[in-house]
């Protein structure tokens, strides 16, 4: 059964049918989290980096923000048995429009704001595919833990 | 190289706009315009009649009143916004179909197409100029190109790509080199068939601010910045990524700060669940 993540949205699941994907991560960051002893995974998909933004909607829509999505990803999977220490995690997205530098550049900015989460709470990052013009989907399979990306002009890996 | 007649054959065989679009188009520039002329333009396309009631009734408007003609509509909802609906209900039949070449699936250009004009539509309220209507149409149209060159950017995906993350050209550009046309152009010649002014045929060929005097038109800039704030968010984003060159001055000619794109965003992502009810793709 295919669950789909939408913008500003998260999924976690055990239940071994499940793939869970989230589509066309522009500048948007997805991540893509395993347990493969618990057999738990989940992904998110955020839009901007930081909830200071507008509290009042972060609070309505937390999964908008690196900052308020990051947490409640790993606490959903908690939920389900997957432990801090055990779980893989892959970052994607973040990409920019051509020549853009460091102007409003959003996608570099949630990358920076998804990376210094995970520092300040001790989570390796396993894998990241980020930056660049591409537009990319993530899947995940919870019963193999298998994360499949595709990425525009370049086709599909396995990572 | 393709030749221009076959692609011009394929023009062809686009179903055109309808007529009331174009009348609706017409009116809303009349300075002088009634809300009894457009609902008269209206009430006779009983399928289009149907549509604008169905979408009055959507949750995106949330309105307590039930909504039965269009009179009573356009008393509700003002004239800019019904004759909004008309484009959103009369003109998205081939946007909606999958687009290979693109990378696109089923309705996700029509989705990418009503959320620049949104965007676009809320900028040109944001800096109170007069031309909402205009600016929506221009941004809800301007990848009309797109449904003719698919086949043909299907065909040479291969080498577009190669140039595009070999050669660091903007997708556009390889559009262009390899085909010999480019969506935005080809857009302008669809809509200077389908008769719609020289000034709107203008903005969908500099959609993509191609030339240097584009940014220097306030109207092409905001469905510029539209088109990329909804690729920022990954909509209507496919095999093209966000390979289009981005153009500061464009920002900066709005006085558009990096907090306000993030506001943009903000808001839009707050009613995207809406508007795809409103469109129905929900």
């Amino acid at each position: 059964m295919n669950t789909i993540v939408g913008v500003s949205d998260m999924k976690v699941s055990n239940d071994l049918d499940s793939r869970i994907i989230t589509y066309s991560l522009g500048s948007c960051i997805g991540i893509a989290i395993y347990d493969s002893a618990a057999l738990v995974g989940g992904i998110a998909h955020f839009m901007l980096p930081d909830s200071n933004l507008d509290k009042e909607k972060a609070m309505k829509k937390p999964f908008m923000f690196a900052d308020t999505c990051i947490p409640k990803l790993f606490k959903a999977a908690y939920k389900l048995g997957g432990k801090k220490e055990r779980m893989r995690v892959v970052l994607v997205g973040g990409s920019q429009i051509l020549d853009q530098k460091g102007f409003f550049n959003i996608g570099k900015r949630n990358h920076m704001a998804a990376r210094k989460i995970f520092w300040k709470n001790k989570v390796l990052i396993d894998y990241e595919d980020v930056g660049g013009n591409s537009n990319r989907t993530i899947k995940l399979e919870v019963k193999t833990g298998r994360i499949i990306l595709k990425v525009s002009g370049k086709g599909e890996s396995v990572i | 190289m393709n030749s221009m007649k076959s692609l011009i054959n394929e023009i062809d065989k686009l179903k055109p706009v309808s007529h009331v679009l174009n009348k609706v188009m017409e009116l809303m520039n009349d300075s002088q315009r009634s809300s009894s002329e457009l609902s008269e333009i209206i009430i006779y396309d009983p399928a289009l009649t149907a549509n604008i009631l169905k979408a009055c009734n959507s949750t995106y408007f949330g309105l307590k009143t039930k909504i039965d003609s269009i009179q009573h509509a356009i008393t509700f909802l003002g004239m800019e916004e019904i004759a909004n609906l008309v484009l959103l209900c009369g003109c998205s039949d081939e946007m909606l179909q999958k687009q290979e070449g693109y990378g696109l699936r089923e309705g996700e250009l029509w989705r990418a197409s009503v959320s620049s004009a949104i965007i676009a539509r809320d900028i040109a309220k944001d800096n109170s100029l007069n031309e909402e209507h205009f600016i929506f149409t221009a941004a809800l149209l301007k990848d009309i190109g797109k449904i003719v060159l698919n086949q043909y950017v299907a065909g040479s995906l291969e080498r577009i790509h190669e140039l595009v993350f070999d050669q660091g050209y903007s997708f556009i550009e390889a559009e262009k080199d390899i085909i010999g046309i480019d969506h935005a152009e080809l857009g302008a010649i669809i809509a200077r068939r389908w008769q719609f002014s020289n000034k709107m045929v203008e903005v969908i060929h500099q959609h993509h601010l191609s030339e240097e005097p584009a940014k220097n038109i306030q109207e092409t800039s905001i469905v510029y910045l539209s088109d990329i704030i909804c690729m920022m968010m990954g909509i209507g984003v496919g095999s093209d990524g966000l390979a289009y060159n981005f153009h500061k001055d464009a920002f900066e000619q709005l006085g558009l700060t990096d907090q306000d794109i993030q506001i943009i965003i903000l808001n839009f992502a707050e009613k995207i669940e809406k508007i795809e009810g409103l469109i129905g793709m929900s």
